[in-house]
């Protein structure tokens, strides 16, 4: 038994780099995917509607935690061969990602007046035009503050991977409290660097839908 | 004595200035309609009678009881008080009857197999008895207006004040509401009402008070006002609404 | 893919369903009570309390709920405080709920316009009726929406309680896991009963408000 140490916090502070990496994958695999879902659910094709609706529906009412258990066995299952944990997580992730900005990016494109789409087609353009350029730019303004209050949604949500064994904070938190057996410190230090990596964001959101509210 | 006593009241919002030492007096069954250019303290002066805002000096009696925020039976005093309001305020979550009959229940002024006589007798003077089972949503603007007299009309108060009343609505459903307050004047109710219907003001009022910067400028029948005003805002005022 | 091995363990996992809606309900009911309670002392004059309810609700927002979790159990016994598994999750996730209720109960009342309430104390209603019958029904239809799909997220993240052993469906899982070697299996079959459970709620709640809230929108 050794006493927690700087040593202890810098292997914690490091820890969160993994954090990191899960996010980043999180959002580059997760953000296309929800695009296609929230463009997928104001589509004029009514079997797009519902199955993007559907996905949406049973990701959101699955646990974080079933998602990442199902694919970290499901994957050898489906696959037929053994992935590496972070293939696995990385899947859970993505689609939980996926699912819930593109229900934040559907309430921005709804949002949008249908008149502006009308406006476009006047002017001309393709509906994918009509995307590009005019509703969709509307559409992401309005949806931004809700997409940074997911991005701390997320951050938060990666210490689940900590359960299925993946090293990230919290993680590395478990394994630096059963060394100094010192929860108390520990988990503060790891609570302490979840709080100054969220509170920005969270922050951030806030002024954003502020400078949306003052715009209106 | 009057019913309602004015006496030099100022009021400040921040820094500005909004009532500047008014002083009026309105008698039992008098109809009496503030004109003026916005910004000059009418609808301010209106919700001081009412205690919905307080006087920073002078004083207010209705019925010689002073008005105060924190006098002692504001409750019953504002029973006997009725204002309308321009934006209506009717409840939404409400039905029209329930809409009436809501304050005069909780208040204990009527028994529960009394509310809905109450509510058809009150909605008829106001030609809306049809409506008494709508959700206010249902009605237009005029509609809820009259709605709104009638909840008022339901506490029997003795005194009513209207606060732009009409000017929310689309002109062709000014007439409805105007029709309705008409009526209550000839029934005798004392009636203080802010206004920018100046036929009305014209044919109905028996006192017109025109404010400006917050100050009671000048004040006489209608046909003396609008005929020979006395000071040049007054005239430039006539003119610029006419 | 053998599903059938799972077949005995059907009342394990009822057991661990209805501990889950326990846990589900009661930290929805405590926390509903602290997003009440501090709503009204953020809407108070009194400063210290106003800066109390803020930090609270952003250290417990900005923070995430498994290591509130492994705080309150894990820590908490250092102080002469050591609960059962089931009450420290509950406890936990009170208080992440709370956190998260304060805000939506308090933009539910900033909601009803200042007009409504106005009007009630012109036809001479006491504070308390202005509250009961005019700001209240509109708020709750308001907050609605928010309240119930932060109850469905509370419902799937009461999940997490199984990091502490508390006897709910998630940490069910894992005993039938053990026993069976049947991961994937029992980990869908889970997914698939959260899912039931969310589902059902949706409804539930869909259902109830439509009954609850008839009046139309405000145009």
């Amino acid at each position: 038994m050794r006493s927690f140490s700087f040593i202890d916090f810098v292997s914690l502070l490091s820890a969160l780099r993994w954090t990191v990496v899960l996010v980043v994958l999180a959002l580059g695999f997760g953000a296309p995917l929800g695009l296609g879902l929230a463009t997928g659910r104001i589509s004029r094709l009514a079997p797009l509607r519902w199955i993007s609706a559907a996905a949406i529906q049973v990701i959101q009412g699955v646990p974080l935690l079933g998602l990442l258990f199902f694919f970290y066995f499901g994957m050898p299952v489906f696959l037929g061969i053994q992935v590496p944990a972070l293939v696995a997580v990385t899947v859970a992730y993505t689609l939980y990602t996926a699912a819930f900005l593109g229900e934040i990016w559907r309430g921005g494109l709804e949002a949008v007046k249908q008149a502006q789409w009308e406006a476009g087609a006047c002017l001309g353009l393709s509906r994918w035009q009509q995307f590009r350029h005019i509703v969709g730019p509307q559409a992401l303004r309005l949806s931004l503050p809700p997409t940074v209050g997911f991005l701390v949604q997320l951050v938060k949500g990666t210490s689940l991977a900590s359960i299925i064994g993946f090293v990230e904070l919290a993680r590395a938190g478990q394994v630096v409290s059963a060394a100094t057996f010192q929860p108390l410190l520990t988990y503060a230090v790891v609570a302490a660097i979840y709080f100054a990596t969220c509170l920005p964001l969270t922050l951030w959101s806030r002024s954003l839908e502020a400078r949306l509210d003052g715009s209106r | 004595m009057a019913l309602v006593e004015i006496r030099d009241v100022h009021k400040k919002f921040g820094r500005t200035d909004v009532l500047n030492g008014v002083s009026l007096d309105v008698e039992e069954g008098e109809i009496v309609t503030i004109i003026g250019r916005s910004g000059s303290g009418k609808s301010t002066l209106l919700r001081c009678i009412n205690a919905l805002e307080t006087v920073d000096a002078g004083e207010i009696h209705v019925e010689g009881q002073r008005v105060h925020a924190r006098m002692p039976d504001l409750r019953q005093f504002r029973q006997r008080v009725g204002i309308v309001f321009q934006a209506f305020n009717l409840f939404s979550h409400l039905k029209v009857e329930r809409n009436i009959t809501l304050a005069p229940l909780l208040t204990g002024r009527i028994g529960k197999s009394e509310a809905r006589p109450l509510a058809l007798d009150v909605l008829a003077r106001v030609g809306l008895a049809d409506k008494i089972d709508a959700w206010p949503e249902q009605l237009s603007g005029g509609q809820q207006q009259r709605v709104a007299i009638a909840r008022c009309l339901a506490m029997a108060p003795h005194l009513m004040l209207f606060d732009e009343v009409t000017s929310a609505l689309d002109p062709e459903l000014v007439g409805e509401v105007l029709k309705v307050m008409e009526a209550m004047a000839r029934q005798g109710m004392t009636m203080i009402l802010v206004t920018h219907e100046m036929g009305f003001a014209r044919n109905v009022a028996d006192r017109i008070v025109f404010m400006h910067q917050g100050r009671v400028w000048e004040q006489g029948p209608p046909s003396k006002l609008f005929v020979r005003p006395e000071t040049p805002e007054l005239a430039s005022f006539i003119a610029s609404v006419k | 893919m053998n599903f059938l091995p799972l077949w005995r363990y059907r009342d394990q996992l009822i057991d661990g369903t209805i501990v889950t809606l326990e846990l589900t309900v009661i930290a929805a009911c405590f926390g509903l009570l602290i997003g009440t309670a501090g709503a009204v002392a953020l809407k108070g004059r009194v400063k210290p309390t106003r800066w109390l309810v803020r930090s609270y609700i952003e250290l417990f927002r900005n923070t995430p709920s498994l290591i509130q979790l492994f705080i309150v159990f894990f820590v908490l016994p250092n102080f002469g405080l050591k609960l059962p598994a089931f009450e420290a999750a509950a406890v936990a996730l009170s208080l992440y709920f709370g956190a998260y209720s304060v805000e939506i109960i308090r933009s539910g009342l900033d909601s009803v316009p200042r007009s409504q309430i106005e009007a009630g104390q012109c036809l001479g209603l006491s504070g308390w009726q202005v509250f009961f019958h005019i700001l209240l029904p509109p708020a709750l239809r308001n907050a609605y929406p928010a309240v119930t799909s932060q109850f469905v997220l509370l419902l799937l993240g009461t999940s997490l309680a199984s990091q502490v052993a508390a006897d709910e469906l998630f940490h069910v899982a894992g005993f039938i896991e053990s026993r069976t070697y049947r991961s994937f299996e029992v980990y869908a079959i889970i997914c698939a009963v959260y899912f039931a459970m969310a589902m059902s709620f949706k409804i539930l709640f869909a259902v109830v408000g439509a009954l609850a809230f008839r009046w139309p929108r405000r145009r």
